[in-house]
């Protein structure tokens, strides 16, 4: 196809953007009026051409990381030959700056150029059923070579004059080669360039999409490459930065906030919505809402991601240093929030050494379900990539740099997290029927999931019930031995997902809550993760809050225990009544929590409790009911999870999580999963005692589940 | 001595048409064309080559400033060359072979002129050999390559490696120059120096020369 009508409408704001000419430049009228002088010859000289053509893939299939691409759709687009000589003339001429003015010019011809053309490629691709993989640029993806190839298939030489050179350089100079990879999957068509990618630095293009992002922080300056196309939080994702964005860049929870100190950062409605016009002055922004408008500097808040509290055990003291004679193994829980790792002498069952670290896939949102969806819109590869590298981290501190030997690793998580570990296809998980990919043991090595074969180590996946009912719970189960249990136990993880399991060794019912992360400092105002500096203990006198942070540092939010301990506090000062409704003059403002009320809580933050509180209570209810069974019966509850060691039981008995009466019976047990993974590493009979639990267990689901609604709405309240 | 002064500024600002009276003034007051040159317009693209630097202005201000300088010097050059003046040095310029792309050339040209510099601008597309002749034709002290393209390097070290057979290696600054290019591949194809930008490529190649001519003297 050849393509010759171009609307092309030159725009002086681009052409001045291409050479650095900034509004606030003293000499900016002058350059735009000389723009606009040079502008009608300009047009006469621009002859835009462009060929397209599909062509086999077949010598560079292997070049790229995509596997199985056999077709492509090749480009070469043109603006002629005059307008480059132009501008090597008018250099010569000493008219520097009408020489830079002429090469930007053929530069916006051919960016805009670019958009009709990606648009005539997807409707060649759409019209073959062929859907569009990418868009590769060499020499970055691809070797130069490519440039010959499209040369060949587009007959470049014959339809357009266009000649190639040795070095591949076609000319005229401001010609370019496109490559589409293509395969038949027609639900998307990637057409566009992704500067990103593309490491042509002196790329004018690259100065209408790209900008420089200085990123300060408590740790220090950084320069990182954004697209003015991407949001500040995907800018900072693809740099290895990670803001902790709970709602995964909705828009909704304003944990991402950054200080915009230098450069075009526009305040959106969402900024309006979350900051005060003196804040939007001062710069402040939600990152995943905005977009920079030219190279800006940042301040982002500090620390969020280092030290998040991660349940996992001390070491055993009397066990010394790791021993190069002993054969260890690793026990792994990975978590949405946190990953945990522990190293095991595999004799002894004694606990060696412990790697702890935030799951950077955080970045993709808080919850499953939003890394679900981050999945489906291409972030799988990067979030598969982000937690073997994690394990991988973990492994070297683990085994001292590979001194130690490891034999074995067995490794629990929820369904999503084992999903995008082992790279699974994620989106059937966040659909109905949900069903999962895989979720039996999995039996690999480090090979298999790293690529390389160092440690020769044998990897164990534990097996999960369902798709919301993961491989963690089961762990957590074979911790607490429900295997061998003759009386009815209930375990409740109260993180995100809010899973729940009641049962013995015959008969255990599950179920998962949409918990929400409240219990975790999510969705709430100012919330957030157990880290230091966050409110863990409130407790209101004479109207006034007291609280303790971790750390006994400076109060910077408040984490879930906090929330427990503070919802706890107003409704026993009837600052907010049985139905959750928040008093006057708190009701507006919310009640301030430090002394500069800098930290709140508010009326919004009070329901999304009541409602994460309900759904644990509502789906316990429902499991005990459909189990046929009373809460007098049951002998032990279980709380897992780093946030129900910490928790104060007798509060939350008070705000209803659990009936008063069985107070007694509520244990915290810490993280189960990894002691579950640390089981399965040391008892022979491990995998047949999990294979059982798996048997014996049935999942309900409450969503549709009329008692559930009842249970639901009648434990909303604080009664 | 003030008008001098004004001329410098003048240059900074870009006032094309307001430096090249000036200068045609200067002379007309009998100045030293020599001074004219160094302290009114070298010393103005000088500045703005500082300042461009340090961030203080963009490439546009450079250019037209750039612009003005040539200005001048279309009105300076002749009694320059009546009066018998040497230039900071004689650059022979080009982008290699196979490779087209000649805005960053053509920038390193301009500032070359800015710090005095003779220009022998062999264009695009420029063979080994003939960067050689052209340097032993007019007797260079800088040889200086452009490429953009990955494909295109090799074309430096091939020229260098000409030089080498061809005895005159060691009579040229070989300073390179481009996207692709960096510090550690000047060093492995032997060339002299590699610069980042063409406000840091011409105060390089002046010192450079400088310290050649400190050394045959």
């Amino acid at each position: 196809m050849k393509l010759t009508e171009f609307d092309i409408r030159i725009s002086k704001e681009n052409v001045c953007r291409l050479i650095q000419a900034n509004p606030d430049s003293s000499m900016y009228q002058e350059i735009m009026a000389e723009l606009q002088e040079m502008l009608p010859a300009a047009y006469e000289k621009l002859e835009p051409t462009a060929l397209l053509e599909f062509g086999d893939f077949e010598a560079y299939a292997d070049m790229i990381e995509e596997e199985g691409i056999e077709e492509a759709l090749y480009g070469i687009i043109t603006v002629g030959e005059e307008i480059g000589s132009w501008s090597t003339q008018l250099f010569r001429e000493g008219n520097y700056l009408g020489g830079m003015l002429a090469d930007a010019i053929a530069d916006d011809c051919l960016y805009q150029m670019d958009e009709a053309i990606s648009e005539a490629a997807i409707g060649m691709c759409r019209e073959r059923q062929r859907g569009i993989v990418r868009r590769l640029e060499a020499p970055v993806d691809i070797p130069m070579s490519i440039q010959k190839k499209a040369y060949d298939i587009t007959d470049a030489g014959r339809q357009a004059g266009i000649e190639i050179k040795g070095s591949y350089m076609y000319s005229p100079v401001k010609t370019v080669c496109q490559v589409y990879i293509l395969d038949k999957d027609t639900t998307r068509y990637h057409a566009e360039h992704d500067c990103g990618r593309c490491e042509n630095a002196t790329c004018k293009m690259r100065n209408i999409s790209v900008v420089t992002i200085t990123v300060k922080s408590g740790k220090g300056e950084q320069k990182i490459r954004g697209r003015k196309k991407d949001t500040l939080l995907e800018s900072l994702r693809a740099n290895n930065l990670f803001l902790p964005a709970v709602c995964a860049g909705r828009g909704v929870c304003g944990k991402c906030r950054v200080r915009v100190l230098k450069g075009e950062v526009p305040a959106t409605e969402t900024d309006l919505r979350f900051f005060s016009q003196q804040e939007i002055e001062e710069g402040y922004r939600l990152a995943c809402r905005s977009y920079p408008e030219s190279d800006c500097t940042i301040l982002t808040q500090d620390g969020e991601a280092e030290g998040f509290y991660v349940e996992a055990p001390e070491k055993d003291a009397e066990s010394l240093l790791p021993d190069t004679e002993k054969a260890y193994g690793i026990a792994a829980d990975i978590g949405t929030t946190t990953v945990a790792m522990q190293l095991v002498e595999l004799q002894t069952g004694k606990t060696a050494d412990v790697y702890t670290t935030v799951n950077r896939q955080r970045a993709y949102g808080a919850d499953v379900i939003s890394r679900i969806e981050a999945a489906g819109r291409g972030g799988k590869e990067a979030m598969t990539g982000i937690i073997r590298e994690i394990l991988q981290e973990g492994i070297e501190a683990l085994s001292v740099n590979g001194t130690i030997l490891i034999r074995q690793m067995v490794i629990g998580g929820n369904t999503t997290m084992i999903h995008l570990l082992m790279g699974y296809f994620c989106e059937t998980l966040g659909v109905y029927p949900f069903r999962p990919v895989n979720i039996e043991t999995i039996h690999t090595t480090d090979k298999e999931l790293f690529g390389k074969q160092e440690k020769h180590l044998d990897v164990t996946v534990c097996p999960g019930i369902s798709t919301f009912v993961g491989g963690d719970i089961v762990a957590g189960l074979y911790a607490l031995d429900f295997q061998k249990r003759e009386k009815v136990c209930v375990l409740i993880d109260l993180g995100t997902n809010g899973e729940l399991a009641i049962g013995n060794k015959e008969r255990i019912l599950t179920t998962s809550t949409a918990a929400g992360p409240a219990f975790e400092g999510g969705n709430i105002l100012c919330g957030m993760g157990s880290v230091p500096g966050a409110i863990c203990k409130v407790e209101i006198r004479e109207g006034k809050a007291q609280i303790r942070t971790i750390g006994d540092a400076k109060a910077r939010g408040i984490c879930g225990t906090g929330v427990i301990d503070c919802v706890y506090e107003l409704v026993g000062e009837g600052i907010v009544d049985e139905t959750g409704l928040m008093e006057e003059p708190y009701f507006e403002t919310g009640f301030p929590l430090s002394e500069d009320g800098q930290i709140r809580f508010c009326q919004k933050d009070v329901r999304e409790f009541q409602l994460a509180k309900s759904a644990v209570r509502a789906g316990l209810e429902t499991l005990i009911l459909r189990y046929g069974i009373s809460w007098e019966e049951i002998d032990k509850v279980y709380v897992a999870g780093g946030f129900g060691h910490k928790m104060d039981i007798h509060k939350a008995v008070g705000i209803g999580l659990f009936p008063a009466f069985c107070e007694e019976k509520v244990e915290a047990v810490g993280n189960t999963c990894l002691q579950g993974a640390v089981k399965y590493l040391t008892q022979k009979d491990a995998s047949e005692a999990v294979e059982r639990l798996v048997e014996v267990s049935e999942e309900i689901g409450l969503s549709g589940d009329k008692n559930f609604q009842e249970f639901y709405m009648e434990n909303m309240y604080f009664l | 001595m003030a008008l001098i002064q004004e001329i410098s500024e003048l240059l900074q600002k870009g006032k094309a048409k307001n430096v090249k009276q000036l200068v045609q003034q200067a002379l007309d007051e009998n100045m030293d064309p020599k001074e004219i040159l160094n302290d009114g317009l070298l010393s103005g693209m000088m500045t703005i080559g500082a300042k461009f630097k340090n961030n203080e202005v963009f490439v546009p201000e450079v250019l037209v400033a750039a612009r003005a300088m040539n200005a001048g010097l279309t009105v300076l050059e002749p009694k320059l060359i009546e009066i018998g003046n040497e230039p900071a040095g004689k650059a022979v310029i080009g982008t290699v072979q196979g490779d087209l792309h000649d805005i960053g050339k053509n920038l390193v040209s301009m500032m070359l002129k800015g710090a005095g510099f003779e220009i022998h601008d062999l264009g695009v597309d420029v063979e080994p050999d003939v960067f050689i002749d052209k340097a032993e034709e007019i007797g260079a002290d800088v040889i200086c390559m452009s490429a953009l393209l990955t494909t295109t390097m090799p074309k430096m070290q091939e020229c260098i490696d000409r030089m080498k057979q061809r005895g005159v290696r060691d009579k040229y600054i070989v300073m390179i120059g481009g996207a692709p290019v960096n510090e550690s591949f000047a060093q492995q194809i032997g060339a002299d120096y590699y610069t980042a930008d063409a406000a840091s490529a011409a105060e390089v190649a002046k010192a450079a020369v400088q310290k050649t001519r400190g050394k045959t003297l």
